[in-house]
């Protein structure tokens, strides 16, 4: 990709980094910055009282072991640069992700040249991240990040930095990925019954249901001929009506999880209350659905299922 | 970016603690022991620390410890901050700091300040072997500093001690640009205060046993290489300081006035003339020694009517200088003045000398008559001894007609007194004699040892003539090197008469050979001042300042695309032979099925590629199959590198 001159000198590709990568990023001349550091800045003033000693006295040695000192200076940047040049860098999600949850991006870090590469820092929303990679083909680093809002969230500038070998030169790599994150909404329990609404299958399979479990999954409109002692009491004193325990071991076969179901709620919270009775579902191992206005996800299950409707539920729109 | 400060690996401490006590170590015998000592018992302190970590002082200790030890140095230096002050502070302020070294910038801070203290014992002394010491310490400090910046546990040390040795290497064209082409200046930028610098050889008074401290004395006073043909050994007269006036005791300088230098005059060139470059120590005097007697004044010195070479200032560094000589003394005329001060005879003078003086007058008809026959008394009737005894009130008196017994110094003395007394205008003349040449390196070393002091005497039609009474006695002296270490063991006059044998041959030859490296090594590398850059970069047409900066930018800019070429070229080449051959391979495959892509790993890439080579799919399995095993340790590399090899398309 080659950049116009003004790109080039632009102040952001120091700081920020070049357009957003689809995939993988190689470390190179043009992605690599180098600048001396505050430390490196003290030794140019010592350097510079070095000298003035040095012209002061007339001292050969003393002029000697100053541009001695400079010269040493000037070639580790090279070894700064090497400490980072050749790298390749892209970046995956390892896990999901939801609103207000703590997560992690990963950036896999790889070496065809297998060099040994010391004191690597990972920057990533004013977090660092300190590792080496000697000689190591791979490396992953896992980057935290604590997304406020549902949806696609994009990566922010990860800085790939090293003060390596002296200490006096930072040389940083601003990297900006086009990947994206699909931030769920964030899983909550508001409480609401859970409600079974038709689906085109029909609602439950009976054959499938036991009795006589305690592992809670919800509420459903009571019908008659089931257990008294299903009932489900505080709905029925907050005159809500009749509502019987569901019970997870009580298996229905398909559950069909309706935005209609939570009507009395904002739009974000039906979204949690849907996207919590999602997790519960799968982790329940039940068959499930989920309608959405305009959307309709036939019950099923399974992980890529799951991810599906939480998509769903992630990217909606009113 | 911030990172965490950390605590420092123990390791990482005993270097910088070693270190410290390696930089005090040249400055010993340089600063006052007290300091030394001081510096010395704090990281004493700090080492035991490591053990005992109770011992560690927090700021309410160290803070007035410090005050009032830079009070202490205050004190004893006054408010004048210069060497000595601030090596003794610096030193302390080493120890100081690594008692309140703690986390990754103390370290930092405190490997900057061990560049700048490595850098002061050279205010002292710039010997070569002083040079090469630093130069291990420089190494160690680049190690330091790049262990306080990896937090390396053992197992990576040899890794870094070769990045700081590729460094190091690196670095030390850029420094020779440097060194040859960044713009001298005389210094210094600020009046220094005096500092007491030893003086070296001869000084500006004269006693009668005042040269016996240089004859034990191997240091070198200065060097000279002649163009042409040198002088006989005989003829090595180095002239110095002139004396004038005397109290019978001692012989002081004529204290320099404007009018001095009035009767000056430079000599015209001849083919007899001796042309040498001369390699001055620095011995803290406002003379140049210069074969008896220079023609012309070198740049930034001044011949007066003495002919005698004088700087406005004086030399504290080492210089050359290009120096033409002639043998034929010029007819001068002797104003009245300097004639009644060249016979004036100091008040204690004794009757003894002034009959001896007043006989030989009786007896010669001329004044070189006189002369020759006070050079026959001093023949027979002294003897030269490096212990005479000592003298009293009346040194000249005694030493003629007592001891009978002594060196130059007493010799000359005595010389120009009896002068004096039979009317011939005398002075005393101090300077060197002799030199052992250098066979290797083509110059002559003049030491401390070949100190020396002789008279002149005023001749109508002649002008001033050397005479030497220490020849009539000891021509061997004159004749033949001293032999110094000799005179050290006996503490009597030793000279190289005949060449020596075996060892000490041996011997011989390995000091002329470090001779010759030094004299390389104070020729170009501490005379490179001001004007010795001048005059070698206009050789090759560079005449001022500005042009100076372009070479250095352009020698500069060229060097470090060179150092950055090698520090990249060093990076391809370290690929092991495995991955050499398996990027190979890749070339070689992507003819047809096109380039692997970075990120794709072995199994991804032949994967993809394996429609393009329908035949070879069970070979390029195989391969990979190797790889792995190879790449994960199971395999040695072999197998693979000849599986590779094999492979066709």
């Amino acid at each position: 990709m080659a950049l116009t001159l003004a790109q080039r000198l632009s102040f952001k590709r120091f700081i920020r980094g070049e357009p957003a990568q689809r995939q993988h990023i190689e470390l190179n001349h043009r992605r690599i910055f180098i600048l001396p550091n505050g430390a490196g800045l003290s030794l140019g003033l010592v350097i510079l009282l070095m000298l003035v000693a040095s012209i002061n006295y007339n001292n050969s040695l003393g002029f000697i072991f100053t541009f001695l000192l400079a010269a040493a200076a000037q070639t580790s940047s090279f070894y700064s640069y090497k400490n980072l040049s050749g790298l390749i860098v892209s970046i995956s999600q390892s896990s999901d992700c939801y609103v207000g949850e703590n997560s992690h991006i990963t950036i896999k870090l790889q070496d065809p040249q297998q060099r040994e590469r010391w004191q690597l820092l990972a920057s990533h929303l004013k977090q660092d991240h300190a590792f080496q990679l000697l000689g190591r083909e791979e490396n992953h680093i896992h980057l935290s990040i604590e997304p406020r809002q549902r949806g696609w969230y994009k990566a922010q500038t990860i800085t790939l930095s090293s003060s390596f070998p002296l200490g006096i030169f930072r040389a940083w790599s601003p990297l900006l990925f086009e990947h994206a994150i699909l931030v769920y909404p964030q899983a909550i329990n508001h409480g609401l019954p859970l409600t079974f609404s038709q689906s085109g299958l029909g609602r439950v399979a009976r054959s499938s249901r036991l009795t006589g479990s305690d592992d809670f999954l919800g509420l459903k409109p009571y019908q008659a001929g089931e257990n008294y002692r299903h009932i489900n009491w505080k709905a029925l004193a907050a005159e809500k009506g009749f509502y019987s325990n569901e019970f997870s071991r009580e298996q229905p076969s398909n559950i069909v999880l309706d935005w209609a179901s939570c009507r009395d709620l904002v739009l974000e919270d039906k979204l949690s209350q849907l996207c919590y009775w999602v997790i519960q579902c799968e982790k329940k191992g039940h068959q499930y659905g989920l309608r959405l206005p305009g959307i309709d996800v036939q019950p099923s299950k399974g992980i890529q299922h799951q991810r599906r409707c939480l998509k769903e539920l992630a990217l909606y729109e009113n | 970016m911030k990172t965490k400060p950390s605590s420092i690996q123990p390791a990482l401490l005993k270097l910088l603690i070693s270190i410290a006590g390696l930089l005090i170590v040249p400055l010993i015998s340089q600063l006052n022991p007290v300091f030394i000592g001081i510096a010395f018992a704090l990281l004493i302190w700090r080492y035991l620390t490591l053990s005992r970590p109770k011992l560690i002082p927090n700021k309410w200790l160290l803070l007035p410890l410090s005050l009032s030890l830079g009070f202490v140095v205050m004190k004893t230096f006054g408010m004048s901050f210069g060497r000595d002050a601030s090596s003794s502070l610096l030193v302390i302020l080493m120890g100081l700091k690594l008692l309140e070294c703690h986390h990754q910038r103390d370290v930092q801070a405190l490997i900057y300040l061990f560049f700048f203290v490595l850098i002061t014992p050279f205010l002292f002394d710039q010997r070569i072997l002083l040079a090469l010491y630093a130069l291990a310490i420089f190494f160690s400090l680049l190690f330091a500093l790049i262990m306080n910046n990896t937090g390396s546990p053992i197992l990576q040390r040899p890794a870094l001690l070769k990045i700081s040795g590729l460094i190091l290497l690196q670095a030390i064209p850029l420094m020779l640009i440097f060194f040859v082409f960044f713009p001298r200046m005389i210094g210094p930028l600020w009046a220094m205060p005096d500092e007491h610098s030893a003086i070296s050889g001869i000084s500006d008074q004269i006693t009668p046993g005042s040269i016996f401290n240089l004859a034990l004395s191997d240091a070198t006073a200065f060097r000279v290489r002649f163009k042409g043909r040198a002088p006989q050994q005989k003829d090595l007269y180095w002239r110095g300081p002139v004396f004038w006036d005397t109290d019978g005791k001692r012989w002081t300088l004529k204290p320099p006035t404007p009018a001095s230098f009035k009767n000056a005059k430079t000599w015209p060139p001849s083919v007899k003339d001796y042309h040498y470059t001369l390699m001055m120590e620095p011995h803290q005097q406002v003379w140049l020694y210069a074969l008896d007697s220079p023609a012309v004044a070198p740049k930034n010195a001044r011949l007066n009517d003495d002919r005698q070479l004088v700087f406005a200032k004086k030399l504290s560094r080492n210089l050359s200088f290009e120096l033409r000589s002639s043998i034929s003394t010029p007819l001068l005329t002797l104003s009245p003045q300097d004639r009644q001060r060249a016979l004036h005879l100091p008040a204690s003078i004794q009757p003894r000398v002034l009959a001896l003086a007043k006989k030989w007058r009786s007896k010669a008809k001329t004044n070189q008559h006189l002369i020759q026959q006070a050079l026959e008394f001093y023949n027979t009737e002294f003897y030269y001894t490096l212990r005479p005894p000592s003298l009293g009130e009346y040194p000249v008196d005694e030493f003629l007609f007592d001891s009978k017994r002594g060196f130059c110094g007493h010799f000359a003395s005595s010389f120009a007194t009896l002068m004096r007394a039979a009317g011939i205008p005398a002075r005393l003349v101090g300077g060197y004699q002799g030199g052992v040449y250098n066979t290797l390196g083509d110059f002559f070393t003049v030491r401390q040892a070949d100190a020396h002091v002789w008279v002149e005497v005023w001749l109508q039609q002649q002008g001033w003539i050397r005479v030497d009474p220490t020849a009539a006695i000891a021509p061997n002296r004159i004749e033949h090197s001293i032999n110094v270490s000799l005179q050290r063991l006996n503490g009597d006059v030793n000279f190289l008469l005949q060449p020596p044998e075996g060892f000490d041959q041996w011997a011989l030859q390995f000091n002329s050979v470090i001779h010759s490296i030094d004299y390389y090594w104070q020729n170009a590398v501490l005379a490179y001042g001001p004007e010795k850059q001048l005059e070698f970069l206009s050789n090759v047409g560079i005449k001022d300042w500005s042009d100076m900066i372009v070479w250095l930018s352009i020698g500069s800019g060229l060097m470090i695309a060179l150092t950055m070429t090698t520090v990249l070229l060093i990076q391809r080449s370290k690929l092991d032979p495995v991955q050499a051959a398996y990027l190979k391979l890749c070339k070689k495959l992507a003819k047809k099925a096109g380039e692997r892509r970075p990120h794709e790993t072995i199994s991804q890439y032949f994967e993809r590629i394996s429609p393009y080579y329908p035949t070879k799919t069970d070979e390029l399995k195989h391969i990979k199959k190797m790889y792995l095993k190879t790449r994960y340790g199971q395999q040695t590399a072999n197998v693979l590198l000849e599986l590779i090899s094999r492979f066709r398309q």
